[in-house]
This record gives structure tokens, C-alpha cells and sequence, in this order.
């Protein structure tokens, strides 16, 4: 026994020997995607509020998720997707620090406010938005792009030439964008509609694959699924490249700021939250990551090459995007389902 | 490991025992073989050509540049991920070889006792389980402690990092003294020197060879580490390869080439010196 206490001495020796009293004052700790934070953003708001910031970066929502809901993780800001916010809300992760009631609200644009995952903005604010639809390369086709009907009934040029996402939903969602019928659709008969019209299509798509840039830049397929954002860096690769904004519908997505309930730096962290909603800090955010942020004004401090892009700026006639809610159990398993054929 | 360490043991092949028995004459031997080392260095020599790539595709060759080394050692982030996985790194080793050499002797140089087996198992827990276990259950743990003491810190990284190098330093450690008899440490014990000075004298400078083995592959092994690190590590934690897996969804550039590749060149010499060193003391 003794022994036993002698080692647990010298483990809590270890542990102390690097740790200090929790939370001093003066620091923030924000815990976001990898590469997605602009230094600059970070260095301006040390200096304007003399606070120390450190950041960290995680790959994905659910890893992020897994550490957060074991609590004392020591971050005070993170940054969810859509649903994630929902999720982290549901099981009270997220602290209610009322955005809507700070200095810099008023520059939120309105559209961004009363949103499914955060109804009125009592615990986030947009950090930066985009798009999954698909690029075309205009000089391999000529018509208008606008269509899912190209991925899914391609014209002769482009047969065997189209890369889509290896992503279940974004797959289906266009598919039963398509054929016109409403997302999370557990309708069997439309979802076996749904699966002749992907099996159909298969033998003309060349691949499924995440990587769309270098497949575009490679040239190894003219059409791929793709994000607003590296559609816009594979074009600058291969200007032919068009964005398309199908009048079907597309997906939209959201990556939000919130505040975690356990906080050590509750209110530099509530800094943080008002310091993004200020225009000229927004543009920092989208200047370095290449997304559209949700904060009016911020366009006079944008790049001018993010302003006349046309992944970021959608044209006025674009269909509205769709930020597609999580499914229910039942229907993920249907579309497990319809996957599991379309992989065979 | 444990082989590595005592190949002495094994009589070299005689030349007329060549025989069919002898894998190496096996049909498709070459072939396999030539097969496994392409699939598993053709990748890893792909990632080195493109840290060179003046470009920044990853898949297009244009020039031959270092631009992508200098970027890395630019970036703030990648400056501060090095930094945090050395001091990791060498701490664990650090504890965990001491750790390690510690079981070692109390598991080889004894009497054999009740329980020994169950020592061993529990001493090389860490190989047996999945990572994603222990990372979970440490992750709970660690987040139970913080919330009674309130103590934060690396040191929890640097905790469960010398927890799980410990077998890996063990492994050569005990190797090394299976194959080292007791006569020295007999006659020693004959002259009426003490235990301590047995050790002191004897028993340790026989062992450095094992214990430099059993150190080098902590370090390694702790440089490594993903999983656990991922779910252990907090603010200002992060560690280099924490810090790649981090950048892959925005796309990878050839400066996450370049870490890897300086990442790969430190554990490729620390597996050399390994070798060396084991060979020399031979």
C-alpha cells in the first residue's frame, strides 16, 4: 500500500510538475478546424485586448464532439457545423452567452439570424458558410451548367469524365434534389427512384473521391461534385472551370463560433464572439480560408478577387441553399441502404 | 523488438541445408516480397519527391524547390507542434525508460514467483489493447482528475505518453537481461559488495545497451502517437502529427509534405541509432 501511494505521488508529481492554477486571466483558448483561422485575425485581437490566444486545431465535428462532452478540455471557443450547434445545444455543451443582445449584433446579416440550429442566435454567431454543388469545365461543355441533369443524365462530352463526392448525403441529397422530391426522405418507393436513377448514372461517373481539386487540376475528370471554396482554387488552376448553381437546389453549410458552458475564460471569450461580428475582422476570416462569412459590410475589407468570385458570390437568380437538417435514424438507415447498391 | 535484440541466439543457415524447406527458395518469394516493399515505400517515396515540388499541387510536377521547407519552418502553428513534441517526447522517455528498466529487472531478476505471468500481461497492456480504448478511457479519466484537483496542464499529455512507452521500452530492456546471466552479479554478491553497488557496478553498465534501445523506441513511439494524443491533448497541446491529421480537410499542401518527411528522416535516425548501437555492443 504504501508503495501504491508512493507512485501515485510521483504520477501527481508528473502531472504538476507542468500544470499551473486553471485559468489564469488574459488568455483565451479557441479549438477550431486545422488551417481555417487567419493569424492575423488571432494576432489583432491579442493586441486590442491584451490577451494571450492559443489555438488548436481538430479534423472533424465528432472528434471535437468527443472531447468536449468529457468536459475540463480547457478550450472556452469552438466552431461547429450546422448540426453539430443542434447537437451540442441538445446535450447543454454550449454555454448561452445571447450574441443577439451584444455591440456588434447589428451587423449579422438578417438572413443568418433565425436559423434551425439556433434559433435567434442565443449561442452562436457565423464564422463562415458555403456551398456543395459542382464544377464544370465550360470548354468541354458549352450548354448551360446549371442542371443536376449533368450528373445524373450527362451529356455525350461528358460521360465517363464526372467525379462525385464519396459522401452518402451529398450524393443522395442531389439525387432526390433531382427528381424533385424533399430531403431526409424515408418515402420507400421514392428512394428506390432515387437508387435506379444513381445506378443509372453510375457507369458515367470516372470516380468517387474527396480529393476534387487535384482531380480537376490533374485534368482527370471535366465535372466534379465539389465545395464553393476549393471550386474556387481549382480554378485558379484551370480557368475553364465554372461553378454551377443547379436550379434543382444545392446544399448550403455553416460553421458557427460558440462558447463552451465550461469556459475557463468565460468572458474573453465572449470578446471573441462580438469581435468577429465586426466587419473588418469578418473579412479577415473569409480572406484567408476563402468563405463567405455571414457579416454585412465586411465585403468593403474583402479581397477584391473574393468579390467577383462567382463561388462566393452567388448570382441573384441562384435557387436559396439548402442547410439539410441531421436525418432520422430510420431514414440514414434507408439511405445506408441505397449506398450500400450504388457501391457494389 | 525482442528478436531484434537476441538474433545471436539463432545458428546461421548451412549452405547445403538449402534446401525446399528454406522459404527464401519458395516459389513467388521475390515477387511477394519485392510486392509488400513497394506497396508500403512507394507511397512514402511519392510524399518526399512532392516536398521538393515548387508548385502546389501535389499531384503536378514542376520544379525542384525547397520553398515548401522554408514555408514550414515559417509557419507558427508547425513551430509550435515540433515544440510541444519534443518536450512530450522526451519526457515520456525519460520516465518511462526508468519506468520500464525498473519492471524489467523485478520481472527477470528474481526467483520466479506467483503472478509473474500476470505481471507481464499487465506490463504490455498497452500493445494488447486497442489505442482507441485507452485513449477514451483516459480521456474520462484525466477529465475526472481535473474536475477534483483542477490542476491543467501538459503534464497529463506527458503522462499517458510515458504510460504507453513503457512496454515499448521494455521489451528491449528485459531482452537484454534474459540474455545477460547471473554470474557476474553472483560473483559480486560473493565479495560481499551491496545490492546497491551490484546494480551500480554490474547489472547496469551490462544493461545500457537495452536501456538506450528501450529509449530510443519511447521516443519514437512517442513522436508517433496520434489517437491518444488527439483526445488527451489540451489548449496548446497540440503535437506535429495532431497537427497534419488537423490540415487535411482544407486540402494539403506540399509544406505538409515537407513535415512529414523531416518527421519520417528523425524517426528513420532514431531507428538506425537503434540498430547501430545494438549492433556495436554485439
Amino acid at each position: 500500500m504504501k508503495r501504491f501511494v508512493i507512485g501515485l505521488m510521483a504520477a501527481t508529481a508528473l502531472v504538476a510538475v507542468a500544470a499551473g492554477p486553471a485559468a489564469a486571466d488574459g488568455k483565451l483558448n479557441i479549438y477550431n478546424w486545422g488551417n481555417y483561422t487567419n493569424p492575423e485575425l488571432i494576432k489583432k485581437f491579442e493586441e486590442t485586448y491584451t490577451v494571450e490566444v492559443t489555438l488548436d486545431d481538430y479534423d472533424s465535428n465528432e472528434i471535437m464532439l468527443a472531447k468536449v462532452r468529457e468536459g475540463n478540455t480547457g478550450y472556452d471557443i469552438v466552431v461547429p457545423g450546422d448540426y453539430m450547434i443542434l447537437v451540442m445545444i441538445e446535450q447543454d455543451l454550449l454555454a448561452k452567452v445571447e450574441p443577439n443582445k451584444m455591440e456588434n449584433f447589428k451587423n449579422l446579416d438578417p438572413k443568418w439570424v433565425d436559423v434551425w440550429w439556433d434559433n435567434g442566435r442565443e449561442y452562436s454567431v457565423p464564422w463562415q458558410w458555403g456551398t456543395t454543388s459542382f464544377t464544370v469545365d465550360t470548354e468541354v461543355y458549352k450548354g448551360d451548367i446549371n442542371t443536376l441533369a449533368l450528373m445524373f443524365d450527362p451529356p455525350a462530352e461528358l460521360q465517363g469524365r464526372i467525379n462525385m463526392l464519396n459522401d452518402m448525403n451529398d450524393v443522395i441529397n442531389a439525387g432526390l434534389r433531382y427528381l424533385g422530391y424533399s430531403r431526409c426522405n424515408g418515402n420507400q418507393d421514392q428512394l428506390r427512384e432515387v437508387t435506379e436513377l444513381l445506378l443509372k448514372a453510375k457507369p458515367h461517373w470516372r470516380t468517387m473521391d474527396y480529393a476534387t481539386i487535384e482531380k480537376l487540376t490533374s485534368r482527370d475528370v471535366d465535372l466534379s461534385q465539389n465545395w464553393n471554396g476549393a471550386a474556387m482554387r481549382a480554378r485558379a488552376d484551370r480557368p475553364s472551370l465554372k461553378y454551377a448553381y443547379p436550379k434543382e437546389g444545392f446544399t448550403g453549410w455553416m460553421d458557427n463560433v460558440a462558447v463552451l458552458k465550461d469556459a475557463p475564460n468565460m468572458e474573453n471569450a465572449k470578446l471573441f464572439v462580438n469581435f468577429i461580428m465586426a466587419p473588418e475582422n469578418a473579412a479577415l476570416i473569409s480572406n484567408f480560408a476563402r468563405y463567405a462569412n455571414g457579416v454585412l459590410g465586411s465585403d468593403k475589407f474583402m479581397d477584391p478577387e473574393m468579390l467577383s468570385a462567382p463561388e462566393i458570390v452567388m448570382p441573384a437568380d441562384a435557387p436559396t441553399p439548402d442547410f439539410v437538417k441531421p436525418c432520422p435514424q430510420e431514414v440514414v438507415e434507408l439511405y445506408n441502404k441505397v449506398w450500400t447498391r450504388l457501391k457494389q | 523488438m525482442a528478436e531484434i535484440s537476441s538474433t545471436s541466439a539463432v545458428p546461421a543457415p548451412e549452405e547445403n541445408v538449402r534446401s525446399a524447406l528454406n522459404l527464401r527458395w519458395q516459389p513467388g518469394f521475390n515477387q511477394i516480397a519485392w510486392m509488400c516493399i513497394f506497396f508500403l515505400y512507394a507511397p512514402i517515396a511519392v510524399l518526399i519527391a512532392f516536398s521538393f515540388n515548387d508548385n502546389r499541387s501535389v499531384v503536378v510536377w514542376t520544379d525542384f524547390s525547397f520553398r515548401w521547407y522554408e514555408a514550414a519552418f515559417d509557419n507558427r502553428g508547425i513551430r509550435n507542434a515540433t515544440l510541444v513534441s519534443m518536450q512530450v517526447a522526451v519526457v515520456a522517455t525519460f520516465f518511462s525508460t526508468i519506468f520500464a528498466t525498473m519492471a524489467a529487472l523485478a520481472t527477470t531478476r528474481t526467483e520466479q514467483y506467483r503472478g509473474q505471468v500476470l505481471a507481464y500481461a499487465i506490463i504490455n497492456q498497452p500493445l494488447m489493447i486497442p489505442e482507441i480504448v485507452t485513449a477514451v478511457a483516459t480521456l474520462s479519466f484525466f477529465s475526472l482528475i481535473k474536475q477534483v484537483t483542477g490542476l491543467t496542464g501538459i503534464g497529463y499529455l506527458m503522462l499517458a505518453h510515458t504510460v504507453f512507452c513503457i512496454p515499448f521500452a521494455y521489451m528491449p530492456i528485459r531482452a537484454r537481461l534474459e540474455d545477460m546471466t547471473l554470474t557476474l552479479e553472483q560473483a559480486a554478491t560473493d565479495l560481499y559488495a551491496p545490492p546497491w553497488q551490484v546494480f551500480r557496478r554490474i547489472t547496469l553498465p551490462l544493461l545500457v545497451p537495452g536501456v538506450v534501445a528501450g529509449a530510443m523506441l519511447a521516443f519514437v513511439v512517442s513522436l508517433d502517437d496520434v489517437i491518444i494524443t488527439l483526445l488527451v491533448a489540451g489548449p496548446g497541446e497540440t503535437t506535429l502529427p495532431v497537427y497534419i491529421l488537423g490540415q487535411i480537410r482544407r486540402g494539403i499542401t506540399p509544406e505538409i509534405n515537407a513535415v512529414s518527411t523531416l518527421l519520417l528522416g528523425l524517426s528513420i535516425l532514431f531507428v538506425t541509432l537503434f540498430f547501430l548501437y545494438g549492433k556495436r555492443r554485439k
